[in-house]
């Protein structure tokens, strides 16, 4: 072996150089030198033998990636390229993860502060964080898809069942990832989720000493506290992400093993042709599936920077408190069809139902042997899929607060108007615009938009949440409401003898009531904001059937405008 | 193949520009979330006040309008005033001088709210030391607390009124009592909350009656006129506590607010609120 002095003598500096250099890269990507990627770039025909071809051979990254697919499994249909972008928000996940890990202390004697850390005083704190939310939810959504794509096209048929098993479990696993994060920021939001959603352990079908302990090691106590965040800490950023990992081989190595499967019109029944290619009919990796997968990296990086900056603003409400229980404790929108099964059913039998449901879709493709994959041929089990996936929408609409969780109206209304966490349109109003004063649902002030479009909104609660003895008369009580804008009060006597006041859909409405929201300030920039609910028995004007407050406090500085720009956040603002 | 390089290129740079643009508004957002945290610390501090605090030190931090958590009632505001100046104004507070206390005063008021104050009604809030707040729950008082701090509180003059040791003294300076605006200051004053009114007996929930005391205070102890010993009663209630109240035997130290002097003492003229209040109580004028 010439040493490179050697070749200097023998080439001139300038060709030894360059030969040292092609060299290098050769080693770098296994097998392809500074030519072979230029004509790959260039599109031009490989050398023989195929430099292309050993990367897959020789190198760790790629010998997990086929050297070529079928040519029709490369356009948008089959895949859409699903199983990329979950490959894909994984790694955005573990990065932007990381970048978060530098600033957060698993403690809730801190982790509440960090949170607020990371927002004021890191640089892209809050772009880093909103970037980590948005993108845990597109993954939970791709891969989701992903899963009900490879239902629909039949892929998970032999010899694929086991890809199907693995990617069942890495669905649970993403479910999980997500849900363990939702604990870290130590706010109202993330102890109560995480309390409602595990406490769910304690009806499993068990005896009740398993399901007890169950309970206690995954709080760490009685109750959530600093033993229950690090377990949730360690499950999110250490134990289920190496399980994913793991998992996540096994399904991608069996993608090498047995190919993407074809769409299911272009083979024949019973046959898969997925790696027995003939030669005009392959794509290679190298250079043209590469490039597609980078042109989607790109643009999934365009739309999560985008969505972050724009679109997605991770929620932070105020320091978790055991004590305390928000009025409407929700399940993220991705598990919300657990809390509607629970209002639906008892608790023991949902528990018991969910993971059996889980091995029953993961055995499903060993019972499901049918040959064909092609939809004709299939129409009981795509309709069954249908009929489920409707079910599951219900079940998340069932999940929010809108399903059976009413409280009393006027707690409804002050939760809409003056909320406990989060944003409204009364939060934030421009502050020099507040008025201070008593004022009435629907009153217009003149010359201030701002206002008037926050006592509109306040009437609007208002009206949801309230009927008229007379509609003819409306409401005397609130003149700035016209008759015609209410509903009539239907009555309906319970068995106890009281009357309860429905008003359309709406049970437990409040008759004729009297509501004034106060605004005083009580420190220099700091606001309190008071709505004053009074409704008299309509039978007996000497008493109340309501007579309450409802009390909420905003700082000129507390900064709610920048939260309602977001979508995810705008429709709390109107 | 062509296609998709551009546009994975077009992508990245366009999410490049997206980045500067962020970093360009970075200076500014992070200001606007530095005061954001301060905002909601003090908002949650307001609710915390509310629920906590008030009863003793009043719903304005003045220790003048004080209600009782369960009836609603008005009764003695326990607590020193807040929002005012000894306790705010300056890096080093009129109160951080006068208990000796060399930290800052944010480590003051933490302090003093974490840990009580030994001797006083102020018991201990934090956690740690027995009480029912939070760390973040403190923190968030003490945001709220030195938010009273105003220019223009800070502006006001200078002021301890100091009292005289007999209420002859006190009279030079003061002559004429007036027994209406005394009425209405003994409800004020929060007195009626504890002792009822002047006419029923049974009114007096805490402490003892005061219809009769004309009569009662000239026997209290000997060698003090009635109005001397009303005056120091109200001033000091620990000099005297008798032994009776309404619910039992009085508590000692005695439960009735020990801060008359800063409260009536707050300007040069405040103290007529005394004479007032003794005038319609029936032991001014003197004999």
């Amino acid at each position: 072996m010439a040493t490179f002095y050697d070749q200097v003598k023998e080439m001139g500096i300038k060709q030894a150089a360059l030969a040292k250099a092609d060299e290098v890269v050769e080693r770098i990507t296994a097998g392809m030198n500074i030519g072979d990627i230029r004509a790959a770039l260039r599109g031009d025909e490989p050398r023989r033998p195929n430099p292309r071809l050993r990367p897959h051979a020789d190198s760790f990254w790629l010998h997990i990636r086929p050297s070529f697919y079928h040519t029709e499994v490369t356009h948008i249909y089959p895949t859409f390229r699903l199983g990329w972008l979950s490959t894909f928000m994984f790694v955005w996940e573990t990065i932007t993860g990381i970048i978060l890990m530098v600033f957060y202390t698993p403690s809730p004697l801190v982790a509440y502060s960090n949170m607020w850390n990371i927002l004021s005083n890191v640089p892209l704190g809050q772009l880093i964080r909103n970037m980590h939310r948005i993108g845990a939810e597109a993954m939970v959504l791709v891969v989701a898809m992903h899963m009900l794509r490879t239902f629909i096209t039949g892929s998970y048929k032999k010899p694929r069942q086991f890809t199907w098993a693995t990617g069942m479990i890495l669905l649970v696993l993403t479910l999980m990832l997500s849900f363990s994060g939702y604990l870290l920021p130590w706010d109202q939001l993330a102890y109560w989720a995480l309390t409602v959603f595990i406490s769910g352990a304690e009806a499993a079908p068990a005896p009740a000493v398993v399901n007890q302990n169950i309970l206690l090691i995954l709080q760490g106590a009685p109750s959530l506290g600093a033993d229950g965040l690090l377990r949730w800490y360690l499950l999110h950023v250490l134990l289920l992400p190496l399980l994913l990992a793991i998992f996540f081989f096994v399904h991608y190595y069996k993608v090498v093993l047995y190919g993407i499967s074809l769409p299911p019109g272009r083979e024949e029944i019973g046959e898969d042709t997925a790696k027995r290619v003939p030669k005009d009919e392959r794509t290679y990796f190298i250079p043209d599936i590469l490039t597609n997968e980078l042109m989607w990296s790109g643009l999934a990086t365009l739309f999560l920077v985008a969505g972050a900056m724009w679109l997605w603003d991770a929620p932070l409400e105020t320091h978790a408190d055991p004590i305390v229980t928000p009025l409407h404790v929700v399940a993220p929108w991705y598990l919300s069809w657990s809390q509607g099964w629970l209002k639906l059913a008892d608790k023991t039998l949902v528990v018991g139902f969910i993971p059996a449901l889980l091995v029953a879709f993961i055995v499903m493709p060993y019972f499901e042997v049918g040959k064909s994959r092609r939809y004709a041929d299939r129409r009981v089990g795509l309709s069954v899929s249908f009929l489920f996936m409707a079910f599951m929408l219900v079940s998340n609409w069932m999940g929010t607060p809108e399903y059976r969780v009413a409280s009393s109206p006027d707690r409804e209304v002050g939760i809409k108007v003056l909320p406990e966490e989060g944003p409204s349109l009364m939060y934030a109003l421009p502050y020099d615009q507040v008025l201070k004063g008593r004022f009435l649902p629907g009153q217009e002030i003149r010359g201030n938009e701002a206002m008037t479009a926050a006592l509109a909104s306040l009437k609007k609660a208002v009206l949801a949440h309230s009927c008229v003895l007379d509609r003819s008369v409306g409401n005397p009580n609130i003149p700035t409401i016209k008759a015609s804008e209410w509903t009539q009060c239907r009555v309906r006597e319970l068995q106890s003898g009281d009357k309860v006041y429905d008003a359309g859909f709406t049970r437990d409405v409040m008759p004729n009531p009297y509501v004034e929201l106060q605004i005083e300030e009580i420190q220099p920039r700091l606001l309190r904001l008071t709505l004053v609910f009074q409704v008299k028995e309509p039978d007996n004007p000497e008493e109340y059937r309501i007579n309450t407050t409802w009390t909420a406090f905003r700082h000129a500085d507390s900064n709610y405008e920048d939260e309602c720009r977001f979508i995810n956040k705008s429709s709390k603002c109107r | 193949m062509q296609v998709k390089i551009v546009i994975g290129t077009i992508s990245f740079m366009l999410t490049m520009m997206i980045l500067g643009f962020v970093a360009l508004q970075e200076p500014a957002r992070l200001e606007r979330f530095t005061a954001a945290r301060q905002g909601r610390q003090i908002e949650q501090g307001a609710h915390l006040y509310d629920s906590q605090c008030a009863t003793c030190h009043g719903v304005n931090g003045d220790a003048t309008e004080c209600y009782d958590a369960a009836t609603g009632e008005r009764i003695g505001c326990q607590g020193l005033p807040l929002n005012y100046k000894p306790m705010l104004c300056g890096d080093r507070t009129a109160r951080m001088v006068a208990l000796g206390w060399d930290g800052t005063k944010h480590g003051f008021v933490a302090a003093t709210i974490a840990v009580g104050r030994f001797g006083t009604a102020m018991p201990a809030w934090a956690q740690e030391y027995g009480g029912p707040l939070r760390p973040d729950e403190v923190e968030d008082l003490v945001q709220f607390v030195l938010n009273w701090e105003t220019e223009e509180l800070c502006a006001q003059p200078d002021f301890v009124f100091e009292w005289p040791a007999t209420i002859e003294e006190l009279l030079v300076a003061f002559p004429e009592g007036d027994a209406a605006r005394g009425e209405g200051l003994y409800t004020t004053y929060g007195c009626s909350g504890c002792h009822g009114n002047l006419t029923d007996p049974a009114s007096a929930a805490v402490g003892p009656w005061q219809g009769n005391l004309p009569e009662v205070a000239a026997t209290r102890v000997e060698g003090l006129s009635a109005a001397q010993y009303v005056y120091e009663s109200i001033l000091y209630p620990n000099n005297y506590v008798v032994a009776d109240c309404p619910n039992g035997p009085c508590t000692v130290p005695s439960s009735m607010p020990n801060n008359f002097p800063l409260r009536m003492g707050d300007s040069p003229e405040r103290p007529q609120d005394l004479i007032d209040i003794m005038t319609y109580l029936g032991v001014l004028p003197l004999p």
